[in-house]
């Protein structure tokens, strides 16, 4: 069985170490940002208002020094997507489609309306990628965990577990490397007493029932670890009382500034995405 | 036993760090039948959903579907990738799994547990394909029928066709791993030391 070392492929995201504005940012700062660039781009799908927040995400990445074409790297798998896209644009027509025809071959054409359908679907991807792409570059293992806490933080006066949840996040980074390496190590123990893992051979339900031995133990002792973490957290006190924090993450003077900032631009973006189809 | 907060929270973590591991490594898929995979990687929500209740199991679905946005944006694979970069997508439908998952398994908890817990597995994995594949009609129907080769008039057919045929496989083998994991770690926490010793003796006398 090939691709035994499950950990040496791991990449979701990668912090770029940097001293940027962007960087300096707090990591609530870089979350509201994050969606306000988002959310916008994936409820509206208007070619203008979505050039607009890739410019915007664009200009961040300058303001970071992270270069855009790094972040687009994903971008090459898309390319298909969008060419069938385009494909079947110009196959079938809009109804009541009445922009100018820039080509036409027999029953086929191509609108201004097709065109700047299939840009905008383009630019989408490529704004959303940006984004996250970006966010991820900025964001360190640590502010990802405090920004949940912080984000959610106005919400804990309702009820909200903000602080559960950062704790959850924080808890999840720091199990990764551990789950990663038991189940390379339940792979490699299952494969030496004859599992045939990833062979050819076999029907589905068989190979589906291979899995059945690698899934049960890596979750049991995700749970066992949970277990010993938990105790050993609530020896410690955790659950009582309010909690100061070590690290002190980014911010400065500009920070509401920022987050205001962030906040009139989602609204801005939503209302022009509503109103500009 | 008094379930603690610190516990709960704990237990997402951890479950939602084996979601994630599962959706960055080939592991997250299994094969099926005419090269089509069926994915493992909402199993974690809903043991998080049977095992810590109804908010474990939302911040593990959280985790997974922030997992799944990201690596979209990040490492695309697949034609249909690049729609997960839309957080209504990725992270919405995820968000369900565990609601659906608790409250099945809520219903059925009185009765015999593994049962009630495959039925929850079988419900939470249903309700994420449903959901996903939903949102993927509202948002990018355009795009789909492309990667599909249909026309968009035909794609909601198109679309429950992979929800029966796909989520219901999907579902039974949710059912057998919840079912499996449920039942292997209320044994081992049941039986730490004492209980199953105790049993055993007995069996012996």
């Amino acid at each position: 069985m090939k691709n035994i070392e499950f950990l040496r492929n791991v990449s979701i995201g990668m912090y770029v170490e940097g001293d940027s504005p962007v960087h300096r940012l707090s990591p609530a700062a870089k979350y509201l940002w994050l969606l306000a660039l988002i959310l916008p781009a994936s409820f509206s799908g208007s070619a203008p208002v979505v050039g607009i927040l890739a410019a915007a995400c664009l200009g961040f990445a300058l303001l970071a020094r992270i270069r855009p074409r790094t972040l687009l790297r994903g971008f090459l798998p898309v390319l298909p997507l969008v060419g069938l896209a385009a494909f079947l644009q110009v196959v079938f027509t809009w109804p009541q489609d009445r922009s100018a025809v820039l080509l036409a071959a027999g029953p086929v054409s191509l609108t201004v309306r097709e065109v700047l359908a299939v840009l905008a679907m383009a630019l989408r991807f490529a704004t959303l990628m940006l984004a996250l792409g970006l966010f991820t570059s900025v964001i360190t293992e640590g502010d990802t965990a405090r920004g949940v806490e912080d984000l959610f933080a106005p919400l804990e006066r309702f009820g909200f577990p903000a602080r559960g949840l950062g704790l959850t996040v924080a808890v999840a980074f720091r199990f990764i490397p551990i789950v990663a390496g038991e189940l390379e190590a339940i792979v490699k123990a299952q494969a030496a007493r004859g599992a045939d893992l990833g062979s050819r051979k076999g029907g589905p339900i068989r190979k589906a029932r291979a899995y059945l031995p690698l899934l049960v133990p890596v979750t049991i002792r995700a749970l066992e670890r949970a277990e010993a973490l938990a105790e050993a957290m609530e020896a410690r006190g955790w659950s009582s009382g309010p909690r100061t924090r070590y690290a002190v993450s980014g911010g400065g003077r500009w920070d509401v500034p920022v987050k205001l900032g962030a906040l009139a631009f989602a609204a801005a973006a939503l209302w022009a995405g509503a109103v500009f189809r | 036993m008094e379930r603690s907060s610190v516990r709960r929270i704990v237990v997402s973590g951890a479950l939602g760090a084996v979601s994630v591991v599962l959706a960055v490594t080939p592991l997250g898929y299994l094969p099926w039948f005419g090269g089509a995979s069926l994915t493992v990687m909402h199993i974690p929500a809903i043991v998080a959903a049977v095992l810590e209740g109804p908010w474990a199991g939302v911040s593990v679905g959280l985790i997974f579907g922030a997992t799944s946005l990201v690596k979209a944006a990040v490492a695309p694979i697949g034609p249909l990738d690049p729609l997960f970069t839309n957080p209504l997508v990725s992270v919405l439908p995820r968000l369900a799994i565990g609601l659906a998952a608790w409250a099945v398994y809520a219903a059925f908890r009185g009765k015999f547990r593994p049962v009630a817990a495959a039925l929850a597995g079988a419900v939470g994995s249903f309700v994420n394909t449903a959901g996903v594949l939903t949102m993927l009609g509202l948002t990018a129907a355009a795009q789909i029928s492309g990667v599909f080769g249909v026309e968009p008039g035909a794609l909601p057919a198109v679309l429950a066709g992979i929800a029966v045929s796909n989520g219901l496989v999907e579902a039974a083998a949710a059912a057998v791993f919840t079912a499996a994991i449920v039942s292997a770690w209320k044994g081992v926490e049941g039986a730490s030391g004492k209980a199953r010793l105790a049993r055993e003796e007995g069996e012996g006398t």
